[in-house]
């Protein structure tokens, strides 16, 4: 009698272990599956890019590329001006983020660290222009550009970086500026600096993990952006590389599309942010979820 | 080409200069005015924002609200209408009705399956896996890839003869039905659109999610334990009352962002009339495609679709009391 009782919790021990176990093989099986339907379209885009026009069709398909057609990265290049095309997006995408890190630090310093009225109202207004879709505002963008006869120039891309535009940049600033204790910056009003000393030589190395954040965050966003230069720009030389993507695609035949060819601009266009994501990675995720999980 | 640069460089230096003299002015002539210094250096940090926010923001949305009772195509004046242009979208238009639908089931599909699947995602990787670093940059990879990218991949991978349809023939020979052809064929639109963008956010949904979920108290799970609850009762009980603040952020940008699709609708040819298209590519058509410069009547659109986003947003936020839960407060 003695016995079964003590052996009882033995055995209930090893089958929650054997249990664990096997949910735990059960969920490395689940992730790898999700992995695997990330990857897969991933590595077709890749796959596909380098190969000979003729085996984009066949069947069944050819998993891996043979012959492999590096050639179609050089023949791409060569079909629209594509060197521009990256000067270009380097160009827009350098000048928007370097105006809206700085706007958007200022701005966030000034609510963060002095008090004024309606201070705290202000802030919500900006918080809730997160909400307003930017199509409603485009048109009359659009139309104060075009009455300052900056239609097909680079201007409506860059300069209204330069009003502190992102509010989540501006919120995710301030939480961090806020963190920051004030004693830092009563030693230096001691030592007779004034406001922008202080905003530049103290408080914006203090948060420069939220400025990476926002840079990586703002590069993606620019980088990427489609509509604007959609809108904006007419002469082809122009274009950033997304628009000539867009007009690559339109230029496809219907009866043999050369897919190599646009996988291939896919991924070169990809690279860079790709690039920065490997390396920033932290500062991508932090700057995504610090509305979900603080907001 | 260097002109253009140089252009767009001294645009850009004047209206940072400007910006600049506003702030300074603000900081300089206030406290003169017998305001606090402290006031005075708050306004004029936000001045970039202020000014910013006056003239791109309500300025434009004044602007637009006017335009959308008017009859302008850019060359003349504006001319009064009225309602005119909303009645003439809400009664006439052919590809209108058609389009606030699929942007509306679109939405309605994917936003559902891309939460739960997300969760789902989160939930496994919340499992002290090993390697959460590398799940997690694996899975918010496709967030990354420009949009575009990932809209000519997925019209490559669903075409007629793409992988996708490869892959899946046994299964449609065995349905006795042919390759659909997703993104021409006005039947699998829609779902094409749906397993497209599921592709696209499920992952970095779930990274958010995972945030979240890491904010859960262990003892909370060891309560549910003691009292005899199951893997169920743990999930209902403890996990969604404590990741619901996530999956309410979530699910508000969701919305916005699905009402807001842009680039598939313009990159896959949809037939405005019959199958519909994105209501931001309907507006985009009528105000700048193609000759088009219908400022009124796109502007009225914009509208409607604000007024949807509002309606959805706030019917979000009224149901939201039953189900999101707020640690600080009282049930």
């Amino acid at each position: 009698m003695a016995a079964i009782p003590r052996e009882q919790p033995h055995i209930r021990l090893t089958s929650t272990k054997s249990q664990h176990q096997l949910s735990q093989i059960g969920t490395y099986i689940l992730l790898t599956l999700g992995a695997a339907i990330i990857l897969i379209p991933l590595y077709w885009m890749i796959a596909t890019s380098l190969k000979a026009d003729t085996k984009l069709f066949v069947l069944p398909p050819q998993i891996i590329p043979d012959p492999v057609v590096w050639s179609n990265y050089i023949d791409v290049w060569a079909i629209q001006p594509f060197t521009g095309y990256f000067l270009n997006t380097i160009f827009v995408t350098l000048l928007a983020m370097g105006g809206e890190i700085l706007s958007c630090a200022l701005v966030a310093y000034g609510f963060a660290r002095f008090r004024f009225p309606g201070r705290d109202a202000i802030f919500i207004l900006l918080l809730s222009t997160m909400m307003l879709p930017g199509i409603i505002t485009m048109i009359p963008s659009f139309l104060i550009w075009r009455s300052l006869g900056r239609i097909d120039t680079f201007s409506p891309l860059t300069v209204g970086a330069l009003f502190a535009w992102g509010p989540s940049y501006i919120f995710l600033l301030r939480q961090f500026f806020m963190t920051i204790p004030r004693e830092i910056e009563e030693a230096a009003i001691i030592d007779g600096a004034n406001v922008i000393d202080i905003f530049w030589k103290v408080m914006l190395p203090l948060v420069k993990p939220a400025l990476l954040a926002i840079a990586v965050l703002s590069f993606n966003g620019n980088w990427n952006n489609f509509m604007g230069p959609l809108i904006y720009l007419n002469t082809p030389a122009k274009y950033p590389v997304i628009l000539g993507l867009y007009t690559l695609a339109g230029s496809l035949s219907q009866e043999a599309p050369k897919w190599n060819y646009m996988m291939a601009m896919t991924v070169i266009m990809s690279i860079p942010i790709l690039l920065l994501y490997f390396r920033a990675q932290k500062y991508f995720i932090e700057g995504l979820t610090v509305g979900g999980v603080k907001g | 080409m260097l002109q253009w640069y140089l252009s767009t460089l001294l645009d850009y230096m004047l209206a940072a200069a400007g910006i600049a003299l506003v702030m300074f002015l603000v900081y300089t002539l206030l406290p003169r005015l017998g305001v606090k210094r402290e006031t005075a250096t708050g306004i004029a940090l936000i001045m970039p924002w202020l000014l910013g926010f006056a003239i791109w923001t309500a300025y434009p949305i004044i602007a637009s609200l006017y335009y959308s009772f008017t009859d302008y195509n850019v060359f003349q004046a504006p001319r009064w209408v009225g309602l005119d242009n909303y009645v003439r979208i809400l009664t006439q238009d052919p590809s209108f009705w058609p389009s606030i639908k699929l942007t509306l089931l679109y939405g309605a599909i994917s936003l559902p399956l891309g939460l739960a699947g997300a969760l789902g995602v989160a939930m496994l990787l919340a499992r002290n896996v090993r390697g959460t670093g590398i799940w997690r940059t694996l899975y918010y990879l496709p967030a990354v890839l420009p949009g575009v990218a990932v809209v000519l991949l997925w019209q490559w991978l669903l075409g007629t003869n793409g992988l996708f349809n490869v892959t899946l023939s046994p299964i449609y020979n065995l349905l006795g039905i042919g390759r659909p052809s997703w993104f021409t064929d006005e039947r699998f639109v829609l779902p094409g659109l749906v397993i497209m963008s599921l592709w696209g956010v499920f992952g970095s949904n779930a990274v958010i999610m995972l945030a979240g979920l890491k904010n859960i108290p262990i003892h909370l799970y060891e309560a549910v334990d003691m009292d005899g609850g199951g893997s169920w009762t743990k999930f209902r009980h403890v996990t969604l009352p404590i990741v619901s603040p996530t999956l309410f952020y979530t699910l508000i940008l969701g919305i916005i962002a699905a009402v807001k699709t842009f680039e598939p609708g313009l990159f896959i040819k949809l037939n405005p009339r019959t199958s519909g298209t994105f209501l931001q590519v309907l507006i985009y058509s009528n105000a700048f495609a193609g000759g088009n410069s219908k400022m009124g009547y796109a502007s009225a659109m914009s509208w409607i679709m604000l007024v949807i986003i509002l309606v959805l947003t706030l019917l979000t936020f009224r149901s939201s009391a039953a189900f999101v839960f707020y640690e600080g407060e009282r049930s």
